[in-house]
């Protein structure tokens, strides 16, 4: 947590940007389904978003081994392909993923799992990610998964 | 940038007020100030004399009793809820400050974030 200090930003963020934090997980919660709507409607009004964050049971969108009935919104996709469409940077917070068993190539190397499963354009890091948005002013609004 | 984090949540019924005070810590670690506030149920992770070993869990005690020292600005404690769980000043850890949440506690802090 320490070894990497947040981007300091001389000047607060424009009006308009903002930093999601998903902590509730898809198909027990609304959450992400919610934040995805909310993040599409913020881009079509010219709005930014300067990076998701996903968190607690959260990071279980980000799973690249979720595959729900076919006639059903596929929610780890459709994230996936919104933050790769419109290039925004997505984390999921390291100590959330691997407690819940989203694993990327080297957390399964070093803890010599079976498997990886963490999705593009996901990366998984330190709540440092987060402590940067809310130090540089940005709005962050959060999606619990009571809404 | 100052931020308030509540944690509304019993301890050990869930991960979310854990994680909660990991990003309160994870502020402090980066010098941004930070206090948290217990409300609700939430009390309880104020404690003394905690024993989480029935469900094979840490207390919480001791990681509240190192928030000073991480930098967390304040623990402060919903005086209505302690009353609800018969807590008083002396049942209470001995850094905690009893405050009354609303919109005026809130007003002092910049941004303000739930546990999940």
């Amino acid at each position: 947590m320490k070894n990497r200090s947040p981007e300091q930003k001389e000047t607060p963020a424009p009006a308009g940007v903002f930093a999601l934090v998903i902590t509730g997980a898809p198909y027990s919660s609304q959450a992400p389904g919610t934040a995805l709507n909310f993040a599409r409607a913020a881009l079509a009004a010219n709005k930014r978003i300067e990076r998701v964050f996903l968190y607690g049971d959260g990071v279980h969108l980000a799973s690249g081994l979720s595959a729900p009935p076919a006639d059903e919104l596929n929610l780890s996709k459709a994230w996936s392909d919104f933050l790769m469409e419109n290039r925004i940077p997505a984390v999921a917070c390291i100590a959330s993923a691997l407690r819940r068993g989203l694993i990327n190539e080297s957390e399964m190397k070093r803890y010599e799992l079976p498997s990886s499963n963490l999705r593009t354009p996901y990366e998984i890091a330190g709540l440092g990610e987060w402590v940067d948005s809310v130090s540089s002013q940005t709005r962050v609004l959060y999606f619990h998964r009571g809404g | 940038m100052t931020t308030l984090i509540i944690i509304d949540q019993a301890p050990y019924g869930s991960w979310e007020g854990r994680e909660a005070l990991d990003m309160a810590f994870s502020l402090a670690a980066f010098d941004q100030p930070v206090s948290l506030l217990f409300c609700g149920p939430g009390v309880n992770w104020l404690r003394k004399g905690q024993d989480a070993a029935g469900v094979q869990q840490k207390s919480v005690e001791k990681n509240l009793a190192a928030a000073p020292i991480f930098g967390v600005e304040a623990l402060l404690a919903d005086r209505a809820a302690c009353e609800q769980y018969g807590l008083d000043q002396n049942s209470l850890l001995d850094q905690v400050t009893l405050a009354d949440p609303g919109p005026e506690l809130t007003a002092r802090f910049d941004h303000v974030a739930f546990a999940g």
